[in-house]
């Protein structure tokens, strides 16, 4: 990561804990969906920057909320499936979201119910709807800019 | 790493020689030597420990800021005289002195061992208390600190956008951008310093002598506020020589400097927020 990436890693660890800590996750239904993890399938555009400023935002997200040390593991298991977005997008970033909704889910799985004492059933289920909205949100969107750029491309090719 | 530097562009010019005094000067490292020495008196007066000590460290601080004053001011007229044609007044640029993507990564090292200190400081506080916040703290209201969330970054994203602009030669949009995060910049101050710290302090909810909460608290946002301060005298000096015509695509080394410290700055105010803010409400 050069120095001049430094902008784009800080606007989304800024994006990741400020929309975690500032905002208030968005209910829809019976689940909750955290703003923060939108960002994700936008990794495929920014790079390693964004896996880094994602981890980050996470650590620091994670530095105001009470719960257990173990859950400081959690970045961790985002960066892995962040960087599976990264890799994943030379052929399908939707791919590399599934892969990501599945590893932070599977871990939120294990976590949930240490930390907040819910059964693992329930933090199961839980897990995967919030992490697959959130995640699926923010890749309609990676989509819509995508084609918007490629319009734009194209325009002013022609 | 290779940031565009102010030199890039540079028309090549004979290698101007640096007069003596100014290369080989031993009053940075003395009055570095005497500002330790007069921290350390000043440490000593306000404990009540030796004060005679502590007078005589504070004023050997004073004698040396005289004898620089003295040997050196003779010099300023020249040194004034031989570096003001080095600064450019169009798009023609004369060559920077220092490498500035250099002088930003020494600078950033320097306020993450600062701020590190202070963090370090805080973690050693709270993990003497078996919780924390210490009982009797208040919960403090997040509202002013959300909108100074907001309010960096909206910064950051704008000041990325004005140096994206700049790489493509769109000066005007370069320079609403950058005046943008000037005046953004500068509600942040005015949102600590003018509302929270006045509106905790008079009324009681929250001072520097509430416990250690709030000695760590006014420490470290006041801290924090002094940078916030230096990144908008930054900006004011990079609008100033932006509407002069002094960046151009290949020559943005002074913008990108001060936006990376911006940056950063941005990056220790997330921390904050989550620690002091958010962290606060725990026990409530």
């Amino acid at each position: 990561m050069k120095l001049e990436d430094f902008g784009r890693f800080v606007i989304f660890t800024a994006i990741y804990a400020a929309g975690t800590l500032g905002l208030p996750k968005i209910p829809l239904f019976a689940y909750q969906i955290k703003i923060g993890e939108m960002a994700s399938a936008f990794v495929a555009i920014f790079g390693m920057p964004a896996v880094f400023g994602l981890t980050l935002g996470q650590f620091i997200a994670n530095l105001g909320v009470e719960a257990s040390p173990i859950a400081s593991l959690s970045p961790l298991f985002s960066f892995i499936g962040l960087l599976i977005i990264h890799y994943a997008r030379k052929f399908s970033t939707l791919a590399g979201c599934v892969a990501y909704v599945i590893i932070t889910s599977l871990w939120l799985t294990f976590l949930l119910p240490i930390s907040s004492g819910i059964s693992l059933t329930e933090a199961a289920y839980s897990a995967f709807i919030d992490q697959f909205i959130a995640v699926i949100i923010g890749y309609c969107a990676y989509v819509l800019v995508c084609k918007t750029m490629l319009s734009k491309a194209q325009a002013a090719s022609n | 790493m290779k940031m565009g530097t102010d030199a890039e562009t540079s028309p090549a010019q004979p290698e101007e020689h640096v007069p003596e005094y100014l290369e080989h000067s031993a009053w940075p490292v003395l009055i570095a030597l005497a500002t330790g020495v007069a921290l350390t008196g000043l440490f000593f007066l306000f404990k009540h420990l030796v004060l005679l000590a502590g007078t005589l460290m504070m004023l050997s601080f004073g004698a040396v800021l005289v004898g620089f004053l003295y040997s050196e001011t003779k010099n300023w007229a020249s040194a004034v005289s031989k570096s003001l044609p080095r600064l450019p007044r169009d798009t023609i640029l004369g060559p920077f002195p220092v490498d500035i993507s250099l002088t930003i990564q020494i600078i950033i090292l320097t306020e993450l061992l600062l701020f590190g200190g202070a963090f370090g400081m805080y973690f050693a506080i709270r993990l003497q208390f078996p919780f924390w916040p210490p009982a009797g703290t208040p919960i403090l209201d997040d509202f002013i600190a959300r909108i100074q969330t907001l309010v960096l970054i909206s910064s950051s994203v704008l000041v990325e956008w004005a140096v994206w602009q700049l790489k493509r030669g769109r000066q005007r949009a370069f320079k609403a951008g950058i005046v943008g995060t000037t005046i953004l910049g500068s509600l942040f101050p005015i949102l600590q310093f003018g509302f929270e710290w006045p509106h905790l302090i008079l009324n009681n909810i929250l001072t520097p002598a509430s416990g250690f909460f709030g000695a760590t608290f006014f420490l470290l946002t006041g801290i924090h506020g002094a940078h916030v301060v230096a990144g908008v005298i930054a900006y004011v000096y990079t609008d100033i020589r932006a509407f002069m015509g002094q960046y151009s695509p290949k020559n943005h080394g002074f913008v990108e400097a001060s936006s990376t410290y911006w940056h950063f700055v941005h990056i220790i105010w997330l921390v904050l927020f989550a620690l002091m803010w958010q962290g606060s409400r725990l026990l409530g």
